[in-house]
């Protein structure tokens, strides 16, 4: 299912240090066949997106635990554009707002933000894989009628 | 975009010597004029700030006397973005909560000194009506402020700021008239950031301790407090208690008097209690050792600092066994969480719930303890066997200078962390949980224990391995990871005689 020739940018945005979620999920990113950029714990947004450009990397995946990810995500899809990374897959997870909200509604604010997957706390590596392979597949043989984003089944995991 | 940090005015080679008057009166100037709020810092003024606070309001001698009544006081995390949010905070933990100790943790812009972005945060905060920051954003409110903060509550109030970069902050809660302030420069330098050098965490911290000595040299005495719970991740006690030592022998020799001691529960109730034992003798031992015989240190436990349950009664039950540990384990206060914590931040509520959850289970075990008994004193004694050489070696490698011990010995893997961020530290060390429920060394990295001790640590997680029927090996670790985050139908199958 893992296409090998897929780089992955990995890290954690913003002034956060909660690095053991993401180093794992990193490992077994390597693990299932991906070339992994890991970034670590305390990374700019400016980072994950200059990484991207150097390394041709095909998604972004940033992870933020201490609920200031929604101020440091702003902007993020835009960026991308700017730099030319017109298409690439952006995923966010993790305790991405102060608070317990309703994930729902977090959701949403992130794929309006222009991420194309938020997965909620407690998300499991297993289903960050699947939706790669997933989303990677569906890029080279779009679907009809295409997928709708961010599936709402994330919310139960 | 960020302060300027403090240009290297007569940057003398590291030592864990106390810093000098006149060098330590300019770095104060540089740092204040770091930003604006820093020009309404006056000493003196502190000084009678603190001189006038009742004496159930100043945290040094809260916990010496909860040390001397044999209590274990509460304590909760908590900051919000704005001024109102954050006293309405302060007051409900206090009146709602019952906390011992108030906190304001500070958001994570401040503890890396990016103040510009956490003005943006206060005015997003306001426009949008809820807290878009971490924490209470102490540098931009300022020294006015922060008393105002101060008089709202009727406990003390503590400072919980994750940073390697206290200086500006530190410097401002004093003045407003908090009494405790935690945070170490080896501690939190492996702990909270990536690049920040070892040594510079450290003169960092040399700075704030120095800055207490300066409030206790005119009869103020601040509690300093180190923050061994480190990572967070599966941290076994050894790890932390070396930490602790080394940190709090730092400490001594800035001038601090009143320095407590912090360590993560490992949830098993015998090595908690053993840590926690363990933690204040060798600290006492160091301490004496090197001259400084009157530093208070009293251990602090603080609840599960790994990944939470989801499930509301799962997270109750780890909230109220960690305070039943905590009593038990004779802490002198245990620091405490929430239902929430899977999902972030708490509201006042529920942060307060988790307080009296905890108060509740302080009471019932009030009068435990384990002294004498087999398995305690034997885990307390494996503890000690796995300090003492790491410290030993340390002290040794610096010439017996504690500050160039620590560097030395963190680049040389003699000193190191599990799970850390920081550049500087290898992070070779793997723990895992074993089958019987206490933290193991799976993997000890570069770090010398004794070959009997590790064998010790392998025996028990082969046990767990062959138990689960999985390699011995990293995925023991990186399950450990998880493990306490797991249902409870998963950990404990109702299943089981099927």
């Amino acid at each position: 299912m893992t296409d090998p020739r897929r780089t992955l940018v990995t890290g954690v945005i913003g002034s956060d240090t909660h690095i053991v979620g993401n180093r794992i999920l990193s490992m077994a990113l390597e693990k299932a066949g991906y070339k992994v950029v890991a970034l670590g714990a305390l990374t700019p947004a400016t980072d994950f997106i200059k990484a991207a450009v150097e390394t041709d990397a095909d998604a972004i995946l940033v992870s933020s635990l201490y609920g200031q990810g929604e101020l440091d995500c702003r902007g993020f899809r835009d960026m991308c554009v700017e730099a030319g990374l017109d298409d690439i897959l952006l995923y966010v997870g993790g305790n991405l707002v102060v608070g317990k909200q309703t994930w729902t509604e977090v959701e949403q604010r992130f794929l309006e933000m222009g991420f194309d997957r938020a997965a909620p706390p407690g998300a499991r590596v297993e289903t960050v894989l699947e939706w790669l392979a997933h989303d990677f597949a569906t890029r080279e043989n779009p679907p009809v009628p295409p997928l709708t984003k961010g599936g709402s089944k994330a919310g139960g995991l | 975009m960020n302060a300027p940090a403090t240009a290297d005015l007569a940057r003398l080679p590291l030592t864990e010597q106390r810093l000098p008057d006149d060098l330590f009166s300019r770095m104060r100037s540089e740092n204040l004029a770091r930003w604006p709020t820093g020009a309404a810092v006056d000493i003196d003024e502190a000084v009678e700030l603190h001189r006038r606070l009742p004496r159930h309001k100043q945290l040094a001698q809260v916990m010496r006397h909860a040390v001397a009544e044999r209590r274990c006081l509460t304590q909760p995390r908590g900051g919000f973005g704005t001024f109102e949010m954050h006293r309405d905070l302060m007051v409900a933990l206090d009146r709602e909560g019952h906390a011992d100790v108030v906190p304001t943790t500070t958001d994570s812009y401040t503890r890396n000194e990016q103040w510009h972005l956490a003005q943006q945060g206060i005015e997003e905060s306001e426009r949008l009506g809820r807290s878009m920051l971490n924490g209470y954003p102490m540098v931009n409110y300022g020294v006015a402020r922060a008393r105002e903060l101060i008089d709202a509550v009727d406990k003390p109030a503590i400072m919980l700021t994750g940073t390697s970069m206290p200086k500006l902050t530190g410097e401002i809660a004093f003045a407003g008239g908090y009494s405790g302030y935690l945070g170490s420069g080896i501690a939190y330098t492996t702990s909270y950031t990536k690049e920040l050098s070892i040594e510079d965490g450290i003169r960092n911290y040399q700075y704030l301790n120095r800055l207490a000595a300066l409030y206790q040299e005119r009869g103020v005495e601040l509690h300093r407090r180190q923050p061994g719970f480190l990572t967070g991740t599966n941290i076994p006690p050894s790890i932390a208690i070396i930490t602790c030592v080394l940190d709090c022998l730092l400490a001594a020799a800035q001038g601090v008097r009143n320095y407590g001691l912090e360590m993560g529960e490992t949830l098993h109730l015998v090595q908690d209690a053993a840590a926690v034992a363990a933690c204040r003798e060798l600290c006492q031992d160091y301490l004496v050792r090197k001259g400084y015989g009157d530093v208070f240190t009293p251990v602090t436990l603080l609840h599960w600092m790994g990944a939470w349950p989801q499930d509301d009664a799962q997270a109750a039950a780890i909230i109220s066994y960690g305070g039943t540990l905590a009593a038990i384990s004779g802490a002198a206060s245990v620091t405490t969480k929430s239902t929430h914590e899977a999902f972030g931040i708490p509201t006042p509520q529920i942060n307060a719930e988790g307080l009296r959850m905890t108060r509740m289970a302080i009471y019932l075990a009030r009068k435990i303890r384990l002294d004498g008994m087999r398995e305690f004193e034997d885990e307390k004694e494996l503890i000690k066997r796995e300090v003492r050489p790491v410290v030993d070696k340390t002290l040794e490698m610096g010439d017996g200078d504690v500050a160039l011990g620590a560097v030395r010995a963190f680049e040389a893997g003699v000193l190191d962390v599990p799970w850390s961020p920081n550049r500087g530290c290898k992070s070779r060390i793997m723990p895992a949980r074993d089958a019987d429920g206490y933290l193991r060394i799976l993997d000890p990295g570069l770090m010398p224990f004794p070959k009997d001790v590790m064998e010790i640590h392998k025996a028990k997680l082969r046990q767990r391995a062959a138990q689960e029927g999985v390699a011995f090996g990293h995925e023991l670790a990186v399950s450990s990871v998880y493990e306490i985050a797991e249902p409870v139908a998963k950990l404990l199958s109702d299943r089981w005689m099927r």
